[in-house]
């Protein structure tokens, strides 16, 4: 097996543990945002959730793929060390910027929520009956 | 709260714009409109000082909450889906002599705000 190959594969590897468990995380701790905005409705919190993972997964297992690709050739395991870095390296930024991106998505849903349900900005001046017509 | 019922004055261009331009807005509480000093008004709330209601807007819950000039516009904004956020941005201590400031000056100038800008009176 040459240096190359030994590379894609180490890539492939690490890539895809760190995108597993990222996904993991984001759908263990995740759940309990979407079960507050959906006011305790756990089978839609789940389906959500589970939506938004499967989302999740695609695009970053579509990005790992799409930059596999190295374009030149290397030559000795010190090379090779290093463009798996690089690699790695831009896949895991890429990956915490869509988890980012999803705790922005969980944060805004939930403001949403508790702006639906929030008192008043002030206190009434006074009180009058009201007959209803 | 169920509904905000607004008591507004009908010889104002400026607050009819206004009203058009909130039946068209997304509500997270239903809005409802009176015109004031009308049998309607006072047929609702017969225990309200009617002639107070000309000065400024006045705004009522259903469960009897009376909300007048400064304090009626932000329960306003604070029924519309997209602005109750600066509802409570406005009515922050900071702000809120401010938004008060604002608010009279624009509605003692009703007319004259309306008059500028062509609303028909």
């Amino acid at each position: 097996m040459n240096l190359e190959i030994v590379t894609y594969i180490l890539y492939l590897g690490i890539s895809i543990a760190v995108t597993v468990w990222v996904a993991h995380t984001l759908h263990k701790n995740g759940r309990i945002f979407l079960v507050d905005v959906f006011h305790g409705n756990e089978p839609l919190a789940d389906s959500v959730n589970h939506l938004l993972v499967v989302g999740f997964y695609l695009i970053n297992l579509g990005f790992v793929s799409l930059a596999l690709k190295l374009g030149y050739d290397i030559a000795t395991p010190k090379e090779g060390i290093e463009a798996l870095s690089v690699k790695v390296g831009t896949v895991m930024l890429v990956l915490g910027a869509m988890h980012f991106f999803n705790l922005l998505i969980f944060s805004r849903l939930r403001h949403r929520a508790t702006l639906r349900n929030a008192p008043p900005p002030v206190a009434p001046d006074g009180f009058t009956p009201v007959e209803e017509v | 709260m169920l509904s905000l019922t607004l008591l507004y004055d009908p010889d104002c261009g400026l607050c009819r714009r206004v009203q058009g331009w909130l039946a068209d807005q997304p509500k997270l509480v239903e809005l409802r409109m009176i015109p004031v000093k009308t049998d309607a008004a006072r047929r609702r709330y017969p225990q309200l000082n009617h002639d107070l209601t000309v000065e400024d807007l006045t705004a009522i819950s259903d469960r009897g909450e009376v909300y007048f000039g400064p304090k009626a516009w932000l329960m306003v904004l604070w029924t519309l889906t997209k602005y109750r956020d600066w509802s409570y941005r406005l009515a922050a201590p900071e702000l809120l002599p401010t938004t008060r400031r604002v608010v009279s000056l624009v509605s003692q100038h009703r007319y004259q705000i309306s008059r500028a800008v062509r609303f028909a009176r």
